[in-house]
């Protein structure tokens, strides 16, 4: 009776864990077809490359669990770039140290970034305005913003100091000579510069950190909890307690912010401000999220899942291009991927049961 | 079992054949373009061709599908991190974003030579962040906007006002034609110029900037847009206002599209550069550079070609054609 059973056990757990699977599949199945695949640099190049989406996705999750969706943030990106070089610029002019300049600028993205959250959040929340309706609206508020404020120009002359940020990395090695920490070691024959080991980039690691963050209190916290049962049924937990309106305000303004960061990401690693950044990026975000395996009915997703979403999508958009394939052909593999990742939340609770009943 | 080890073997014996192989290894160079549109495409021609009369392999980064750093530094990465290429000549999307990585790639051992556009002002020979790159190889856009302003004064008899309809305001070469068409609109002290707009490479918002520019100056006499898609966008505009044929047009780049639209007389004027001697000078230089040790001249300039609705069909024009 057991062993008969066994396979089907099987089956079904590695349908639980598809994306996974399927992501580890594609770094195998590159890394024996493409040329370097698997090198420290290449990894490290595929991790840079999806922080957009990777940020995006994350506060995206929360939305989508609750059964919404914020288009807002595509353009949000750009956005928050454009304020983020716009204030860098006019202090460091000022007179400010680049220090203070790049800190304000930051600071000041973040900040003036969750205003558009919270108005998403009103109008969702407060005035029931459907949230792909008051969502689409912020989208073309905040592009029109920051064209606006940045005169329909990319903001120019950032503070110097802002590339070493942006394209630095946590560890440099010299094999055999030199371990520096968040340092790059100066004075560098072009030898040396060579062989020189960069290990985690900056912008990765201010990525995963906000991500374990929000990851944590997703899974972990009340607030995660209500924002998953506001998800599975609104009426029940608005009954049970929960103040949904506010909590709804608070999930939006997440996004947000998450969109924001990503912009301030797109200071650091472009050093400069532009209106369009990151919109071609909203469609992959979402993707990333339903890959991922959370439901756009609501109450269901993770942000792990998520960042294996993200992932799949920018493993194989670098690998094509590693294998000189056109990118062409990604919208085809991400569509496919996607409506299968679909097809499988929906039949998956039917095997997912009958392994119960069994 | 001991068919499936012979099997083995052999797999093996021809794995290590191909890597021997590779050992005599021919140079491998990279090109990464700017975005997928017929300059481009042309220059990749004109490199591959210089790249199979010299036994260079050449490998092209995916086109990317729109202009911008955040669409070019996630492929010019990829296709560095093959780690196999000993030259990558790019046309870099921005003056500023595409230093910092440009610089990794150079320190890691890779020269580079820019084409079409440039990082920094594009003078490599002076001390400054950017210097690193071999050469720059690429139109003189300053001039070539000089040109076209002499052309257009030129066709409107020296006087009228005329707008400009330029792209993105952080790439080296669509400025410095707007610069030099400034330049050489002050030779002609009755020709003005009555506005300037970016449509950041969307015909659709050149369409509408060229628009507005007429009804603000019904008495407009020339538009000149600084690209394929600023000047389809400006033609679509001026015909929608009634005004086609009243309102000259000069463009830059021979794009097959453009060439048709002179042939219809909906251009007036196009300025040619040479992608595919860009693309060939690029390969050439970088051949001699790695297997002779040559110094290359910083910057390399090939020259233009005007085209106008009187020379589009002669013969020993249509080499300049982009294809």
């Amino acid at each position: 009776m057991i062993n008969y059973h066994k396979p089907k056990k099987i089956g079904i757990s590695i349908l639980r864990r598809w994306t996974l699977i399927f992501l580890l599949g594609e770094i195998l199945f590159f890394g024996l077809v493409g040329t370097n695949y698997i090198s420290l640099n290449n990894l490290q190049d595929i991790l840079v490359a999806s922080t957009t989406v990777l940020l995006l996705a994350t506060g995206e999750t929360f939305v989508i669990i609750t059964g919404g969706i914020d288009l807002s943030v595509g353009f949000m990106v750009g956005f928050s770039s454009v304020i983020c070089a716009k204030v860098m610029v006019n202090l460091e002019t000022a007179g400010f140290s680049q220090v203070a300049a790049i800190s304000i600028g930051v600071l000041a993205a973040l900040l003036l970034g969750l205003i558009p959250g919270f108005i998403n959040g009103f109008l969702v929340a407060k005035l029931r305005v459907p949230s792909f309706i008051a969502t689409f609206g912020m989208y073309g508020i905040a592009y029109g913003f920051a064209e606006i404020i940045c005169n329909n120009i990319p903001v120019h002359n950032l503070p110097s100091s802002l590339g070493t940020l942006g394209h630095g990395y946590l560890f440099y090695w010299l094999p055999g000579k030199i371990f520096s920490f968040l340092n790059k070691p100066g004075n560098l024959t072009r030898d040396e510069l060579k062989h020189l080991i960069v290990i985690i980039p900056n912008v990765v690691v201010i990525t995963f950190i906000f991500i374990a963050i929000f990851a944590f209190i997703l899974a972990k916290t009340k607030f995660g909890q209500h924002t998953y049962a506001i998800g599975g049924n609104i009426n029940a937990a608005e009954r049970a307690g929960v103040n949904v309106k506010t909590h709804l305000i608070k999930v939006y303004m997440i996004s947000s912010f998450f969109a924001s960061l990503a912009g301030v990401m797109y200071v650091l690693q472009y050093i400069t401000g532009r209106a369009p950044a990151g919109s071609a990026r909203l469609l992959d975000a979402i993707t990333a999220v339903v890959i991922g395996g959370a439901s756009l009915y609501g109450g269901k997703g993770t942000i792990i899942g998520t960042v294996i979403g993200a992932l799949i999508i920018s493993v194989l958009e670098i690998g094509l291009v590693n294998l000189s394939i056109p990118t062409y052909n990604l919208y085809i593999a991400v569509a496919c991927i996607l409506i299968f990742a679909v097809l499988i939340d929906q039949f998956s609770p039917e095997l997912i049961q009958k392994e119960e009943e069994i | 079992m001991k068919k499936f080890i012979i099997t083995l073997l052999l797999i093996c014996l021809g794995l290590s054949f191909i890597a021997m192989a590779g050992v005599a290894k021919q140079l491998k160079f990279a090109f990464m373009p700017g975005i997928a549109d017929p300059f481009y495409f042309t220059m990749e021609k004109g490199a591959k061709a210089k790249a199979a009369e010299l036994g260079v392999e050449l490998i092209v980064g995916e086109y990317p599908k729109a202009w911008g750093p955040e669409y070019q530094v996630p492929i010019l990465k990829a296709l560095v991190a093959r780690g196999d290429i000993d030259l990558l000549f790019t046309a870099p999307t921005s003056v500023e974003a595409l230093i910092p990585v440009l610089k990794e790639i150079s320190d890691s051992g890779i020269p580079v030579i820019t084409v079409d556009t440039y990082i920094g002002d594009g003078d490599y020979t002076k001390p400054s962040n950017y210097n690193f790159p071999l050469a720059f190889i690429g139109t003189d856009n300053f001039l070539g906007g000089e040109v076209v302003a002499g052309q257009l004064a030129l066709l409107l008899g020296g006087k009228g006002k005329v707008f400009l309809e330029n792209t993105n305001p952080d790439v080296s070469s669509v400025m410095g034609r707007e610069l030099g068409f400034r330049a050489g609109l002050k030779i002609f002290p009755d020709m003005e110029l009555v506005g300037v707009e970016y449509c950041l490479d969307i015909q659709e918002t050149a369409v509408a900037q060229v628009g507005a520019a007429l009804q603000k100056n019904p008495d407009l006499a020339g538009v000149f847009g600084v690209n394929v898609f600023s000047a389809q966008g400006a033609y679509q505009a001026v015909v929608s206002a009634g005004l086609g044929g009243a309102v000259k047009i000069a463009t830059w780049d021979a794009t097959e599209t453009l060439i048709e639209a002179l042939k219809r007389k909906e251009l007036n004027l196009i300025l040619a550069q040479m992608p595919a001697e860009i693309g060939s000078l690029a390969v050439e230089w970088g051949f001699k550079h790695l297997t002779e040790g040559a110094e290359i001249p910083k910057k390399v300039i090939p020259g233009f070609f005007v085209f106008t609705q009187e020379n589009v069909n002669d013969p020993e024009a249509q080499q300049y054609i982009y294809k």
